[in-house]
């Protein structure tokens, strides 16, 4: 760390490679937290987990008993084991004797993007509602037509403010905050939508995953979808391999060094450009990396073999945008879990170590940028993977139960986890507590004994 | 202080980044360009060197520099890239001599993350494209159609994701890129190479006819094309830059990580490689640009010492080296840590650096203002007027030095044991106060008093003519040159005298309708020896006037306004542009430029130097002409890049000056001052002084102690021949002479993090405390260190106390007579304990937890603000009663810091890793817990440079009855180079300041059409906002290089005079 802070200083180490090999070396090293607890006053198990975008202060979670809370996570309530463990008690609690709040299950917890002023909740009692943080009133219900899976909104926008709602119905519903009322339907799928997620590199984009297996790219501002990823279609415009090309040229052409082409191969015209990198608001619908249905255009997201296209065997059950914008994840009751070229379509083919994920539920999915990693709950463990290479580069096992959701904190390199076991955990980098070492042994203890009389108060209630 | 801040450069960047040569200025013209971070260079090749030819801000970081030629056109065009995903094409005006913007865009993307490995930007050898690596995985295209022009940017996806490096390839029928890049064995092209070495890091494109390219390995180097393969070994060396000899890509000079220069030949028969070849020619500063400009001259840009120009000769000199340094331009980059000292006790700051890395690694002393060396002085009180005289007329150097006092004259002369002695020149009358003496031709010189004007022979010093005033009538004042006199009596009579050989003859005389105060003829026009304009001062209506010579007739009169008189009137020529100065009685100077043919008057400017009346001379220092003016305040004015320039002098009070060129003291001046008159020779020329040390090794932290007289540094030396060994060093200097006194040598792993010099309660020695960590090469983050107490006795560190702490020692600072520690996420206070043995020791006495890491910690009162790694400000306060550190209040933006300051007891000021300022003020009126547990961030601003470190100080004199002695200032250095200088102002001025800054963003463009508001908005990953309480000095200040027309555009915007406008941004200047 030293030597890394004196290139800095000398200029040997840019600024942003600095700060990105330090997260990165943090990531590494996450464990579970031996100086940060976050006292859940949730009695079911916990669905969503969510920081807020603004400050990266205050922690949102929503559970199956209809409660939904806040937490301050970087100032702690109060100070246990010689002011070396901070506990982060709930500033906010919205349960089911409050009179506005969900009867059953909140499915679904976010923060309205702008400010930490609003919040989002959506319910398995079919509504959405959108609550005033500090009075802790709702300030607008949505009606939704079946249970409330997941709801989105995105963080970009800065001419909509749209909540994406997945339902148990076929129908993705954008439920307008400035109106209060219905924006869009979007129809396409053949089953609930277990999962929303908005695009990071457009504020119009929106990614959704049904029960039928399939996920949908929508342009809010057209009719349709206007992709739908199809698992088998996997070339990832990876370039037709080298040897054979050059060969090729060698007899095609004379000797001359100048018949290799970087760019690409004709059969991928598609994938060659896209202005200002934003192609996608130019005319999605010319990118369908459809080989044969040219003629009928019309209607692309009706487009009968594109339309029956699925991402994954089962339901989908997570999706993630990665930060860059350039790549999607999904997770599936298959327990696959897929890394998506957003620009192509296609199926990266990395193989995932997933052993198993749960099927019957929604989860949450996260990313970290340094390294790039997917956290993704795998049944009582959140496991996190190279986004790459797919291989399993650390496990986080704590909870005692399935785990649900998972939220990475980019800007503390901390990782929340919600379990069906009521608990949120906090996974951050180790701490060398630089005191003396009895403190250290002292604390550790006591950290040990309270986590295990926890659990055990838990299993009583 | 305030929270209102004006952020202004006091020394440029001056890290080479980019460096290229081409044909820009003319097609003829050979050009080296040169970026330093956010500013470019352009000189001209000439047979006495490179001449400067402009040097502009940039309005961004560059991040790409290429020169390159569109079809049919006869000369090269400039491409910029910055840092912030601007560019711009740039092409030379040769008429106006600016930059002409071509084109220029944003290449931002939404999607993508930046790249790691930094920004390249790259331009196809036959001009099809240009090609941008700005995220990973996307390589921007910039196509030009066929006339040359830009058209619309588009990604293309690339799969490699830690690239290395990507050139063009030459010779190939379609834009080719070759890129390198880490994990994956995969070149794209006509071919690949696998398996290359591990620290690959550089590729050379090769031209045609051979085509290709280079790969640089760490241990090889490999040269690849379609047909060919061939690898050399190498000594293991990082190579850091290149630079191609010849234009068919043969030989290449590459510059390594220990400033070793080597030259790479490929030998070839006809087109076809036959071999790698490579030979060390010597060794240069750390290269981190090489330009080969012409006939063996290359230009070495610097990052880490001194750029240089070198000449690279056939024969190896007696060290076996090839390479002799022609010239070197200095470099402060990276400051890494400075301390602000007074080492001559004079009121005003100067500051040592420790600047360089590795082998190039140096202190720099950097003072503001020109030093005047005394070699000699006498007690002389009384001095009325100083003129040095020869003894003949082509004798290089001057013999007398006549003194002046109020009823006597008398003259020194230097001896033969080179001793100034008090002589006789017969001819002279010594008995009345001297008006003035010069040189003349015929082997003359001339003397005027209130009486008379004499004639006398240097040689035999006897009287030759004498011209006696009218009767009636005293000469008041007068001037001359070698062949005129220009004399004014009471009652405003102008006189004017031709002197000839023994003869002195009246030409003109002209009765003025008041009184004459002033008068110059000093010759700056084609003759040397006679002037045809000569300057008068007037009282009453207060003007100066130009009459021609002989006939002196009135051409021009100027009214100064107010009421004071002019004192003092010069004719001087700076860099071909003749210039008027006319200085007042109140301690203001103005300046015309003056037509020499119409001796018309223009462009006045009025800056004020002093209190007291001013005095002004000319003087030469290494054949140049500067201006001397002799105030309370004393000051030389020079011309740089045909702007002049106001340097102060270190002295206090100045009465007279004049040049004194004699054989013992070349180059000199004699200077009147306090009852005293000193000979001593100048400095150079310019605004900022800057002594260098090197050191041979690289200094991290600087501190120095007042009571010692010394400094102490913690440095390491890297061993040249084994790798990885390191050593580390406690270092005492001598703070005149700066030799190493004492070292301390650290343990093996032991670095040396932190200094202090610092007293304890109950103890009257002073310390030097060293906080260190034992970095071992397994540990991420060091989790042993220590602080070292050293006490100085007879020039020697003696260490006192040792104390073992859990991590580094980021930081130390003293704190209510004890000790504060920041030791990795803990921040410590140490006592000073006496133990019964009347040993010392330091005891812990209480901690506080909860930083990530607390690197930068400042203090004031029971106050500790902490600068995290990555979480910003905390405050803390120490509690006496109960002997404890609590958190009082917190920023809760995630800025990763690089150096923190203490404005005052609510303002603090920081830097973060995004090169932007911020302030953040303490709330304690708030209403609620969570109010007054937040810091608010109060200003932000776009720096654009890395700050290492903010100490307060000032680089000038303060003089406590000017209005800005009163500006409280930190200085900060950076990385690139730079000593910047934050001041905080009053509101009234910041206001004011404010709306001169948005005028002048209307009428001053940034070069290649980039935006001032954009640059300086604060941005981060998270977020871009406009700056707010911070000022950019540098613009404000460029508002005195406007023309006349653009200054009266905002002077009509502002609705205040021009002058009251300069008066207020002259004012600013004196900040630093």
């Amino acid at each position: 760390m030293w030597k890394q802070i004196g290139g800095r200083e000398a200029g040997q180490i840019r600024p942003n490679s600095f700060s990105n090999r330090v997260k990165s070396n943090r990531v590494s090293s996450l464990q579970l937290s031996n100086y940060k607890d976050i006292v859940s006053p949730h009695r079911g198990s916990i669905n969503s987990l969510q920081v807020d975008l603004t400050e990266g202060r205050y922690l949102l979670s929503g559970a199956s008993d209809a409660s939904v809370a806040v937490y301050d996570v970087q100032r702690a309530t109060d100070y246990e084991g010689d002011g070396l463990i901070a506990k982060h008690k709930s500033i906010v609690v919205v349960d089911k004797q409050h009179e506005q709040g969900h009867k059953y299950a909140v499915s679904s917890a976010i923060w309205y993007p702008i400010d930490t002023g609003l919040f989002i909740t959506g319910s398995y009692d079919h509504y959405v509602k959108v609550w005033d943080t500090n009075s802790t009133q709702v300030v607008m219900n949505f009606k939704m037509p079946g249970k409330v899976y997941r709801t989105a909104m995105s963080s970009l926008a800065t001419s909509h403010m749209l909540i994406a709602a997945g339902t148990e119905d076929v129908q993705v519903r954008l439920c307008d905050i400035a109106s209060g009322a219905f924006a869009h339907t979007l129809s396409g799928h053949r089953d609930g939508i277990m999962t929303v997620e908005w695009s990071t590199s457009s504020e119009w984009v929106l990614v959704t995953g049904g029960c039928d297996g399939a996920i949908r790219f929508w342009d809010i501002r057209r009719a349709g979808c206007f992709r739908v990823l199809d698992q088998s279609q996997s070339q990832l415009g990876r370039r037709p391999p080298l040897l054979e090309r050059s060969a090729l040229n060698k007899v095609s052409t004379s000797k001359s060094s100048s018949g290799g082409q970087n760019l690409s191969a004709k059969s991928r015209p598609q994938q060659r450009k896209s202005t200002n990198g934003n192609g996608i608001k130019q005319s999605p619908i010319g990118r369908i990396p459809a080989k044969a249905s040219v003629r009928q255009r019309l209607h692309p997201g009706m487009l009968s073999g594109q339309d029956r296209a699925t991402a994954h065997y089962g339901a989908v059950t997570g999706l993630k945008v990665t930060d860059d914008g350039m790549y999607l994840l999904s997770a599936g009751s298959d327990s696959r879990i897929r890394l998506w070229d957003v620009q192509s379509g296609c199926n990266t083919l990395v193989n995932f170590e997933t052993v198993r994920l749960q099927t019957s539920k929604a989860i949450q999915l996260a990313t970290s940028q340094d390294p790039a990693l997917v956290f993704v709950p795998c049944m009582t463990a959140v496991k996190a993977f190279d986004v790459w290479s797919g291989k399993t580069h650390m496990a986080f096992r704590g909870h005692y139960e399935y785990v649900n959701c998972c939220w990475f904190s980019s800007q503390d390199q901390e990782l929340y986890t919600g379990g069906s076991d009521r608990k949120i955990l906090v996974w951050s980098p180790s701490r060398l507590i630089s005191d003396e070492l009895v403190d250290h042994l002292v604390s550790v203890a006591f950290y040990f004994t309270f986590h295990f009389n926890f659990y055990l108060c838990a299993l009583k209630l | 202080m305030s929270i209102w801040n004006y952020v202004v450069t006091a020394h440029k960047p001056t890290n080479v980044t980019h460096s290229c040569v081409g044909n820009f200025t003319a097609p003829q013209e050979l050009n080296l360009i040169v970026a330093k971070c956010t500013r470019i260079e352009i000189h001209l090749l000439t047979p006495q060197g490179l001449q400067p030819m402009l040097d502009v801000p940039i309005y961004g970081r560059i991040a790409t520099l290429e020169l390159f030629r569109p079809h049919g056109e006869a000369q090269d065009f400039l491409f910029i890239a910055t840092e912030r995903y601007k560019f711009c094409v740039l092409q030379w005006d040769a008429e106006t001599s600016e930059l002409i913007t071509r084109a220029m865009g944003d290449v931002s993307d939404r999607i993508g993350r930046p790249t790691d490995n930094g920004q390249i930007g790259i331009i196809d050898p036959d001009c099809r494209l240009i090609g941008l690596h700005l995220y990973d995985g996307l390589f921007k295209v910039i196509p030009f159609d066929n006339k040359g022009q830009l058209k619309e940017a588009f990604n293309i996806r690339l799969e490699e994701l830690q690239v290395l490096d990507i050139k063009f390839l030459y010779g190939c029928s379609k834009p080719t890129i070759v890129v390198l890049y880490q994990d994956k064995d995969f070149v794209e092209g006509p071919w690949t190479q696998n398996n290359l070495d591990n620290g690959a890091d550089l590729l050379i494109p090769v031209p045609p006819p051979l085509c290709g390219v280079l790969i640089i390995g760490e241990e090889t180097i490999v040269y690849c094309s379609a047909n060919a393969f061939k690898a050399i070994p190498i000594r293991p060396s990082i190579t850091k830059a290149y630079g191609r000899v010849d234009a068919d890509g043969s030989r290449y000079l590459l510059g390594d990580h220990a400033g070793l220069l080597h030259l790479l030949v490929i030998t070839h028969e006809k087109e076809k490689v036959t071999g790698l070849k490579i030979e060390l020619l010597g060794e240069t500063s750390i290269a981190s640009t090489i330009s080969y400009l012409d006939n063996a001259v290359v230009y070495i840009g610097s990052s880490y010492g001194d750029s240089q120009l070198i000449k690279l000769n056939l024969q190896p000199d007696a060290k076996g080296s090839y390479v002799e340094v022609l010239e070197r331009y200095v470099n402060l980059g990276p400051i890494v840590d400075f301390c602000v000292v007074d080492l001559e006790r004079q009121g005003q700051g100067q500051v040592v650096t420790c600047s360089g890395a590795y082998k190039d690694g140096s202190l720099r002393i950097v003072r503001n203002g020109i030093g005047i060396n005394e070699q000699a002085s006498v007690e002389l009180q009384g001095i009325k007027g100083m003129w040095s005289l020869r003894s003949s007329t082509d004798d290089p150097f001057d013999t007398f030095l006549v003194v002046s006092f109020i009823s006597e004259t008398r003259i020194l002369a230097m001896n033969l044991e080179d001793e100034l002695e008090e002589t006789e020149i017969e001819g002279f009358c010594s008995q009345a106060q001297t008006l003035f003496c010069h040189d003349a031709v015929y082997n003359q010189l001339v003397q005027v008093t209130s009486s008379s004007v004499r004639l006398v022979s240097s040689t035999t010093r006897e009287m030759r003519y004498e011209w006696h005033a009218p009767q009636g009538y005293s000469l008041n004042v007068a001037t001359a040159n070698a062949t005129q006199v220009l004399l004014a009596t009471g009652g405003g009579h102008l006189v004017y005298l031709e002197i000839g050989d023994g003869t002195l003859t009246e030409v003109k005389h002209e009765q003025l309708e008041y009184e004459i105060s002033c008068l110059d003829i000093n010759p700056i026009g084609d003759n040397p020896i006679s002037s045809q304009l000569a300057a008068v001062g007037m009282w009453t209506d207060i003007s100066v006037r130009i009459f021609s010579l002989p006939d002196l007739n009135l051409i021009t009169k100027e009214n100064l306004g107010g009421e004071i008189i002019p004192r003092s009137v010069l004719l001087c020529a700076f860099e071909g542009i003749s210039y008027l100065l006319c200085a007042l009685g109140d301690g203001h100077l103005l300046n015309f430029l003056l037509n020499m043919s119409t001796g018309e008057l223009t462009d006045r400017k009025k800056v004020s130097l002093g209190t007291q009346p001013i005095t002004l001379r000319t003087f030469s220092s290494k054949n140049t002409t500067h201006v001397f003016a002799a105030s309370d305040r004393p000051t030389v004015i020079y011309s740089s890049n045909k702007k002049l320039l106001y340097s102060n002098v270190n002295l206090k009070e100045v009465s007279h000056m004049c040049p004194f060129n004699s054989a013992a003291f070349p180059d000199s001046l004699a200077i009147a001052k306090e009852g005293e008159l000193t000979i001593g020779t100048i400095d150079d020329i310019q605004k900022l002084h800057i002594r260098s040390i090197p050191l041979g090794e690289h200094a991290r932290r600087i501190c120095h102690q007042e009571q010692s007289r010394t400094f102490a540094i913690c440095s390491l030396k890297n061993q040249s021949n084994a790798e990885e060994s390191e050593m580390h060093f406690i270092r005492l200097l001598d703070d005149q002479t700066f030799d190493f006194i004492s070292t301390y040598p650290l343990d093996t792993f032991e670095y040396g993090c932190s200094i202090l010099s610092c007293s304890f309660s109950d103890d009257t020695n002073v310390y030097y405390c060293v906080g260190t960590a034992y970095v071992l090469p397994e540990e991420n983050e060091p989790t042993k260190g220590r602080i070292l107490v050293f006490i100085v006795e007879d020039g020697k560190l003696q260490l006192i106390v040792e104390k073992e702490t859990k991590g580094a020692v980021y930081s130390l600072n003293a704190f209510n007579g004890k000790l504060l520690a920041a030791i990795n996420q803990k921040i410590q206070l140490y006592k000073w304990m006496l133990r019964d043995d009347g040993t010392r020791e330091l005891q812990s006495e209480c901690g506080h937890h909860g930083h990530i890491l607390a690197l930068f910690v400042q203090t004031r009162g029971d106050f500790i603000v902490v600068g995290d790694l990555m979480k910003s400000f905390s405050l803390l306060i120490y509690k006496h009663e109960e002997g404890a550190i609590e958190e009082r209040a917190r920023d809760y933006n995630a800025n990763w810091m690089s150096a923190v300051e203490i404005l005052d007891d609510d303002i603090y000021l920081g830097a973060e890793n995004n090169f932007n300022l911020f302030t953040v003020r303490k709330n304690s009126e708030g209403a609620t817990d969570e109010e007054r547990g937040r810091l608010e961030v109060v200003g932000e601003y776009h720096l654009g440079e890395f700050v290492n470190r903010f100490r307060h100080g000032s680089l000038v004199m303060r003089l406590p009855d000017s209005d800005v002695g009163q500006i409280p200032t930190v200085i900060f250095g950076t990385v690139n180079g730079v000593i910047g200088v934050i001041a905080s102002l009053p509101h009234e001025q910041y206001v004011f300041l404010e709306k001169l800054q948005t005028n002048l963003r209307k009428v001053i463009k940034g070069v290649g059409g980039l935006n001032h508001e954009q640059w300086r908005s604060f941005n981060n990953e998270k977020k871009t906002v406009d700056a707010k309480n911070f000022l950019d000095g540098d613009l404000i200040e460029s508002f005195l290089d406007l023309n006349r027309i653009r200054m009266d555009e905002i002077s009509k915007a502002m609705s205040v005079s021009v002058e009251e406008l300069c008066k207020r941004v002259e004012e600013l200047t004196r900040l630093h």
